[in-house]
């Protein structure tokens, strides 16, 4: 009786291991995911490159451009999420004939997935936002922005998860004060919500509620201030923690590399922002591994 | 017996496969720029050309005419385009003003960097409005003090600036100090005035601290580029003269 079982139980295991080394290899290509981030921040209502004679970026930026730019990394690779952090308005007169028409359709071209909303974008007050939303083909990811007395309830998500390639991407929207910064009368009732609190809320939200495998905050922030009480992208990612990328913007701060630094817990966190205007396109590559010795060795993070 | 057992590993193992937990391995990050290397696409172009077509018609749309250069370099402590700018806002706000209050403004006041081009002899389109003034300002009312007057007046005279002042100020730097008038009289004591500028300067920018708590505060709703593309629709030759409304005691 106990020979039979021993038998049975080593077929089972010979099958296991059989198939187990079968799927090894049937499953090899898929046991590596690779997703891709873009991103781009304070766009301002730049539409066409700069002129030739242009006294700080002569022939650079231009939406046109941008596209192919886009659309080569799509093509490359189609696990591709396409990323705004604000001030999408205002700088250029597109802005003030067509109120943003022309940026938020030109976006919905460029497929973007999600935009957040800077200060600027209320320059034409919450209204002025509100008209505009329907050539848009992309969410507003807002989370501390409590619009619930205003035009733009229902019309603003705080997050959106995606799904690409099985690999679920929680993607939460933050924005300034904008008390100080812009007319009372443009953001009208908008309440301004502590962007820590919201932040650490939305992560918990995305990595356990949601399983998600990437958290990502698209920030209208500002990248760091002199003044360490201020709320900035640096200040957020050292007192939060479970947000891989932090994609910022407001500052116009132009980093030749994503800033790497440490979260709440001693984590990597990576927070980039790429100027202004489209002169730039960021792009953060996550790779996953199915294999836990690879994971075991922990993550680098090339830049 | 025997093929349940496999069966169950095979299942176990399917399942496991679709649920391979992902672990993040490694994150690169890079910038790319967009510049005359990437061609563009064609149909973006082709979508913006009527919008661009649109706004370069508006722009060069033709609002009044200049015999001479308007700048805002053409003296020490006025000038020809910061007197036009101050005189059109004021001529332009006082009667938003009026209606509202009642009451009639003293005079404008704005700063010198805020005068962001000249206009060249000549036709003044949409575009130069735009160039003089690329901002979103809008207009307000400042209600101020005598001590706040003489806080403006001493901050011009440190300045020694051409910073855009209406014609109802008349502003001597004298040997011991100065000697304001406001619509030809002297400032008084227990009296307030009302100064237009921008919601801007009020706000404290360019260092314009006496506008930052006036003892009243009207917002007229009117953008600064806005009164100027009105006054201009209205004016067919925009005349303007240097006319010492803030200079030096000779």
């Amino acid at each position: 009786m106990e020979r039979r079982n021993f038998i049975k139980q080593s077929t089972a295991a010979t099958a296991f291991v059989t198939l187990g080394g079968l799927s090894l290899q049937s499953f090899a290509k898929e046991n590596k995911k690779h997703i891709t981030i873009l991103h781009t921040n304070d766009t301002h209502s730049h539409i066409e490159p700069f002129p030739n004679d242009h006294y700080k970026s002569p022939n650079q930026g231009g939406v046109a451009r941008r596209a192919t730019l886009i659309d080569s990394i799509r093509q490359e690779n189609p696990n591709t999420l396409l990323l705004d952090a604000g001030d999408i308005f205002q700088g250029t007169p597109y802005f003030n004939f067509y109120g943003g028409e022309l940026e938020f359709k030109l976006m919905s071209m460029l497929k973007y997935d999600a935009a957040t909303i800077g200060n600027h974008d209320f320059d034409n007050s919450i209204d002025g936002l509100y008209k505009q939303l329907p050539n848009a083909k992309f969410d507003f990811l807002i989370a501390n922005y409590d619009f619930k007395n205003t035009i733009l309830n229902t019309h603003v998500k705080p997050y959106k998860v995606f799904e690409k390639d099985g690999i679920k991407i929680g993607v939460f929207g933050l924005g300034i004060e904008l008390e100080g910064l812009v007319d009372p009368r443009m953001y009208k009732e908008t309440v301004y919500l502590n962007p820590i609190e919201i932040a650490q809320d939305m992560s918990r939200i995305l990595k356990e509620d949601k399983k998600c495998d990437l958290v990502i905050c698209l920030s209208h922030l500002g990248y760091h201030y002199k003044n360490e009480a201020k709320i900035s992208d640096l200040v957020l990612a050292s007192k939060t923690k479970d947000i891989d990328l932090i994609i910022g913007g407001h500052t116009h701060t132009f980093l030749p590399k994503p800033t790497i630094t440490k979260n709440s817990i001693g984590e990597n966190v990576l927070v980039n922002q790429v100027g202004c205007y489209g002169l730039n396109v960021g792009r953060i590559d996550f790779y996953f591994d199915a294999d836990q010795n690879k994971a075991s060795k922990g993550k680098s993070i090339i830049v | 017996m025997k093929k349940f057992i496999i069966s169950f590993f095979t299942l176990l193992l399917v399942i496991s496969c679709k649920n391979e937990p992902q672990h993040l391995v490694k994150i690169e990050g890079k910038l790319l720029p967009v510049n005359e290397k990437l061609e563009s696409v064609k149909e973006i172009e082709v979508f913006i050309q009527p919008y661009k077509e649109k706004v370069e018609k508006e722009m060069n749309t033709v609002l009044s005419y200049t015999k001479t250069d308007l700048v805002r370099t053409d003296s020490q402590l006025e000038s020809s385009l910061g007197n036009l700018m101050a005189d059109l806002c004021f001529e332009r706000a006082n009667p938003v003003f009026n209606s509202r209050t009642g009451k009639n403004i003293d005079f404008a006041m704005f700063n010198y960097g805020g005068i962001r081009a000249g206009i060249t002899k000549g036709n003044i389109t949409t575009e130069n409005a735009f160039n003089l003034m690329p901002f979103e300002n809008s207009l307000v009312v400042t209600e101020l003090t005598y001590e706040k007057i003489n806080e403006l007046a001493q901050y011009l005279i440190n300045g020694k600036r051409a910073h855009p002042i209406s014609k109802q100020v008349n502003l001597v730097v004298t040997k011991d100090g100065f000697d304001l008038k406001i619509n030809h009289k002297t400032i008084e004591k227990n009296k307030t005035y009302f100064v237009l500028t921008s919601d801007y300067l009020q706000n404290g920018g360019d260092n314009m601290v006496f506008f930052k708590e006036p003892v009243t505060l009207h917002k007229l709703d009117y953008k600064v580029r806005n009164a100027i593309i009105d006054y201009f629709k209205e004016i067919d030759t925009v005349k303007v003269k240097l006319d010492g409304r803030f200079r030096k005691e000779i």
